[in-house]
């Protein structure tokens, strides 16, 4: 059963470009009636393990901007402790109605981006120490992008890592539209610097839910294989797959999930 | 390629690779109640949490080779704020 959801999960994942977390925790919790911070933990568990895949099939394709990824993940493994630790003293209705509101944030974010837009890029630019250049495929050229508005890409990775491990998800949602709409960094290398990032974020909660006994191994363990079959399909079928209908479908499911749990926060 | 990202790709794929034969084969165990199950899931789920504790250790070292101090510290905070949540999971576990 939880391999079926982590499978199912996953794929979704891998076609929208968003962890597959923010729908096995409202099915770990909800459905199969666990208390919230094990359906937290089981789900940073699967986030650990799609971002280290995911990525080391990335590097070396200049996508993944490292030193970026590194200097970001100081606000975000930070954020993430906070969250860890928060998420052990806030009762499981206040969580239920806070995954509820974000929720509702991300379907929000999705539909707003259903143009997405393409930030036009100037070949000459120096990258600077942070900034980056990468060999896009569709185009055939060199993408060369400077970081703009660090403080903010910080404030932004600090909170995505709070809510990473307080609610058991990856928090790309939340880095990759302010990484790509504020601080000038292409949506593409965004996504995969985020994906990069999240292994080291969920560690910083996953070993405060493990440490605690919240963290089933059992049950992590059929989450984690569902999740990477389901990612393995969801990137074989996401080739032909139109993504609009794909993200308006997930937004539609996405204001589902964030109702309910927000109801049952308040009961 | 550079050095460093080379080594962190390798560590990232041994990493996920070895887990999840670990959680797999427990998983299995378990359905057999077979003995053994529980510890190599257990060892499934720690060999995860420890890949990305390990690419960062990785990418202090790949800094320090390269002499790049400001990441090298940088990379050196992010391991002592994983750390620090192992600590935090050890406080709550006593006091829980």
């Amino acid at each position: 059963m939880i391999f079926a959801a982590g499978a199912v999960s996953g794929g979704f994942g891998a076609l929208l470009g968003i962890g597959g977390g923010v729908l096995l925790v409202p099915f770990l919790n909800l459905v199969l009636h666990l208390p919230f911070t094990v359906a937290a933990a089981i789900s940073l568990t699967t986030v650990i393990a799609t971002s280290s895949s995911v990525s080391a099939a990335r590097t070396g394709k200049q996508l993944i901007n490292m030193r970026l990824g590194m200097l970001l993940e100081v606000a975000t493994a930070g954020g993430s402790l906070f969250g860890g630790v928060t998420a052990q003293l806030l009762a499981q209705s206040t969580v239920q109605k806070i995954f509820g509101v974000v929720t509702a944030i991300v379907a929000v974010i999705m539909l707003t981006r259903l143009q997405r837009r393409n930030v036009i890029l100037d070949p000459t630019i120096d990258p600077g120490v942070l900034g980056g250049r990468y060999h896009e495929e569709e185009s055939g050229g060199t993408v060369t992008y400077r970081v703009k508005r660090l403080p903010l890409a910080l404030v932004a990775s600090f909170v995505a890592g709070n809510m990473s491990s307080l609610l058991g998800i990856g928090g790309g949602f939340i880095k990759v539209p302010v990484l790509n709409a504020w601080c000038g960094i292409p949506v593409r290398a965004a996504a995969a610097t985020s994906a990069f990032m999240i292994g080291v974020t969920a560690t910083a909660g996953a070993v405060i839910y493990y440490g605690i006994g919240q963290l089933v191994p059992a049950l992590a363990a059929a989450a984690v294989l569902g999740v990477q079959l389901g990612s393995w399909g969801g990137m074989r079928f996401g080739q032909r797959a139109s993504a609009k209908w794909l993200k308006l479908l997930m937004a539609a499911v996405l204001f589902a999930v964030s109702a309910v749990m927000f109801i049952r926060g308040i009961r | 390629m550079s050095r460093l990202e080379r080594t962190i790709g390798l560590v990232l794929r041994v990493g996920v690779t070895a887990s999840t034969v670990a959680l797999a084969a427990g998983l299995v165990l378990e359905f057999m109640s077979a003995p053994g199950a529980r510890w190599l899931l257990h060892a499934g789920v720690l060999t995860l949490l420890a890949t990305p504790v390990a690419r960062v250790t990785v990418s202090i070292a790949g800094y320090i080779r390269e002499r790049d101090w400001t990441f090298a510290t940088l990379t050196a905070i992010v391991l002592v704020e994983l750390l620090a949540s192992a600590v935090a999971a050890l406080v709550f576990n006593k006091r829980l």
